[in-house]
């Protein structure tokens, strides 16, 4: 029982972070019906932005008065610059094909994504980078189950992202927009929504959870490497498929699902198989459940 | 996916064939050329490793060269290509070596899983590889007459570390992970058999994916078993990952790996606190002390800075390929195969090396380096 709990801590952990990056996924697809495969890549240069601040901000981050501040402007550069990357992503990649056929997106999608690994393989090398883990590590133990204050970090800070994107997107003014835009474009069109606006918008938020991602998942596994975000990436869209594509509560449990279900599959059937867990996920709900688990059914509009 | 991927071979191709026709037009005032190949992984995760032998091997190339001719009319070159440790690509680079027709001999590959096909292709074009770092007992085995190694070979270092386990620090109950790869899994194996020859307790033997992050369930899972220590069958980047998950899960035993995890990086990945006490079998001994190694270190050092773990042994391994061609005299791959092959013994800085009928070495000699104070220690022979 103590070895499953444990289990499920790791893997919740693992999920919030999962979950960050789905929702970059979902949202996209649900107002630009677009499958962003460098959302993967800007996480993984989310990571690297952070291990760039934190280069910045060592002073800052070494004294124990304003440890707490470095490690939110640590979070807060990353997250700036990985929602700029998006917006230019989006704005130079993807605007241009935004009538094209559906296929041309998606391959200038992948091609993004190379150019993005390949830029910072140049720029910071090839070989795996140590990342700091910017707190100072506390383990707490509960019964016989341990986690450290990281752990509550990432699950606290997750949260609270998760939720002020939900109140964001149920009542601002943009956030309505941005429903309004996936419920159904051309209407949308007509009442004044401003279409490229909202969708620039879409990728500036994705992106900025997926930089925050990044940034938990160096101080998590204190190793980032230019292509952490394919896997990861591959990874947070199985999540996204899972929740139901276009879903947002969707993709946080879709998340948290594939970083649970992967630690007990990884834990108690075999390690060695710990990457087909999520994948064979995929697989049973696309033949099962193509439209996800809170996926509404989608009518074909004739 | 596949479609990108032969859209840019072609692209490569294609300049390819443009350089090699500028090149024949004005490539002929240069000086004729002998190439070595050094066949190593130069970018991705274990980039470090690479760039710690093909530089032993550079540093081999410019001392020679300083030497004068290395044989009338030809200076030597250095060709370095990266095999990206994937099987496919190691493949590809093989190809581009046996298809240049200057290069005489190849100081490759670095994982065993690389070898194992690139062998094949060696062979076939009578073009002599030595290996520093490929350590599967199967690569001698399968009959190329061209293949050399410097490195110990897996059944041989796997047990020494079940040795060193039993003997000297006196541990019985072990807990075995590999990471799938012909050497890490090899490597495993063979220090499964000698653990259970000795009469350790195998708890259990477990596999991970190279490129993965998380291996925190296998170790909550592992925890509860209480294993005296770990033996991990892999290379650094999971070892690193390994050791800091294991010690944030309060699993505080000992770790012991082979050549893969001998190498600082893998202090500086997990942090030095975290990698403390971590230990590694490795062919030879400490370099360091070692007199006749002095000069190389120097040289090394004022040329690259920091002395990788490798490089002392592709340095060997580069000079015993030189020997091969100077005594052979001629530029022909066949006679420098010939050569190689009549080469009696080589002693080099980090000790004997002789060949058997296979090409594997004959003076293996196995030593235990502990990580201490951040550093890589040598703390004597594995038995």
């Amino acid at each position: 029982m103590d070895v499953f709990l444990q289990q499920l801590v790791n893997g919740l952990t693992i999920g919030m972070i999962y979950a960050l990056i789905a929702l970059g996924y979902t949202m996209v697809y649900g107002i630009a019906q677009l499958i962003n495969f460098a959302h993967g890549e800007v996480f993984m240069v989310g990571a690297y932005f952070g291990l760039f601040a934190y280069s910045i901000l060592t002073p800052l981050l070494s004294s124990p008065g304003s440890a707490t501040l470095g490690v939110f402007l640590v979070f807060l550069f990353a997250m700036t610059l990985s929602a700029l990357l998006g917006v230019v992503i989006e704005r130079f990649a993807y605007r241009p094909l935004r009538h094209a056929p559906r296929l041309a997106p998606l391959i200038t999608a992948i091609g993004v994504s190379f150019l993005l690994q390949n830029i910072i393989m140049l720029v910071f090398g090839p070989s795996d980078k140590s990342f700091p883990s910017l707190i100072e590590s506390v383990t707490y133990t509960a019964g016989s189950v341990t986690f450290t204050n990281l752990q509550i970090l990432i699950a606290a800070s997750s949260v609270l992202l998760m939720i002020s994107l939900h109140v964001f997107i149920r009542h601002s003014r943009t956030g309505k927009a941005m429903r309004a835009l996936a419920d159904d474009r051309d209407a949308a069109n007509l009442v004044g929504v401003n279409t490229n606006r909202i969708i620039s918008v879409t990728f500036l938020i994705g992106s900025a959870l997926a930089g925050a991602g990044g940034v938990m998942f160096g101080m998590y596994y204190n190793t980032i490497n230019f292509h952490d975000g394919y896997l990861a990436g591959l990874k947070a869209f199985t999540a996204a498929v899972l929740g139901g594509i276009g879903n947002i509560p969707g993709a946080m449990i879709g998340g948290l699902l594939i970083g649970v279900l992967e630690g007990l599959g990884a834990g108690y059937l075999s390690s060695e198989w710990k990457n087909v867990f999520a994948f064979f996920i995929l697989i049973l709900i696309l033949l099962f459940r193509p439209s996800g688990l809170l996926g509404a059914r989608v009518v074909k509009k004739v | 996916m596949r479609f990108f991927h032969s859209k840019i071979k072609i692209r490569h191709l294609a300049t390819a064939f443009l350089l090699s026709a500028l090149a024949g037009c004005s490539g002929e005032s240069s000086a004729p050329v002998i190439k070595i190949g050094c066949a190593a992984p130069l970018t991705g995760d274990q980039a470090q490793l690479g760039l710690d032998l093909c530089r032993g091997l550079e540093l081999a190339v410019a001392e020679t060269n300083q030497q004068g001719e290395i044989i009338p009319g030809y200076k030597l070159e250095a060709l370095l290509l990266d095999d990206q440790r994937n099987p496919a690509q190691a493949v590809n680079v093989a190809k581009k070596f046996v298809s240049d027709s200057d290069v005489m001999a190849v100081m490759g590959h670095f994982n065993s899983s690389c070898t194992k096909p690139a062998s094949a292709i060696y062979y076939e074009a009578r073009l002599t590889e030595l290996t520093a770092g490929s350590t599967n007992p199967e690569l001698s085995k399968q009959g190329f007459d061209t293949f050399f190694r410097v490195s110990a070979t897996d059944d041989v270092q796997g047990p020494s570390g079940a040795k060193f386990a039993a003997h000297q620090l006196g541990l019985k109950k072990v807990f075995i992970i590999d990471d799938k790869t012909t050497y890490g899994k090899g490597l495993a194996d063979e220090f499964k058999k000698e653990a259970l020859k000795l009469g350790m307790t195998v708890l259990g033997h477990e596999s991970i994916t190279q490129g993965d992050k998380d291996f925190t369930p296998l170790l909550t899972r592992i925890k509860p078993l209480a294993p005296e220590f770990i033996y991990f069958g892999g290379i650094y980047p999971e070892g690193a990952l390994l050791l800091r998950q294991a010690r944030g899960l309060g699993i505080p035993i000992p770790f012991i790996g082979g050549d893969g995890i001998a190498t600082l990086i893998l202090v500086e990945l997990a942090s030095a606190p975290i990698a403390e006490g971590t230990y590694a079998t490795m062919v030879g001994g400490d370099v360091e002390k070692i007199p006749a190694a002095k000069d190389f270190i120097a040289a090394f050092r004022a040329r690259y800075g920091e002395l990788g773990q490798w490089s002392a042994y592709s340095y060997d391994a580069t000079n015993i390929l030189i020997a091969a061609i100077r005594k052979a005299g001629v530029k022909n791959r066949e006679a420098i195969l010939k050569a190689m092959r009549e080469i009696p013994s080589f002693t080099g800085i980090t000790g004997e090396v002789k060949f058997n009928a296979i090409g594997d070495n004959e003076k293996q000699f196995i030593g235990v380096f502990q990580v201490q104070n951040g550093k890589l220690v040598y703390i004597g022979p594995a038995e």
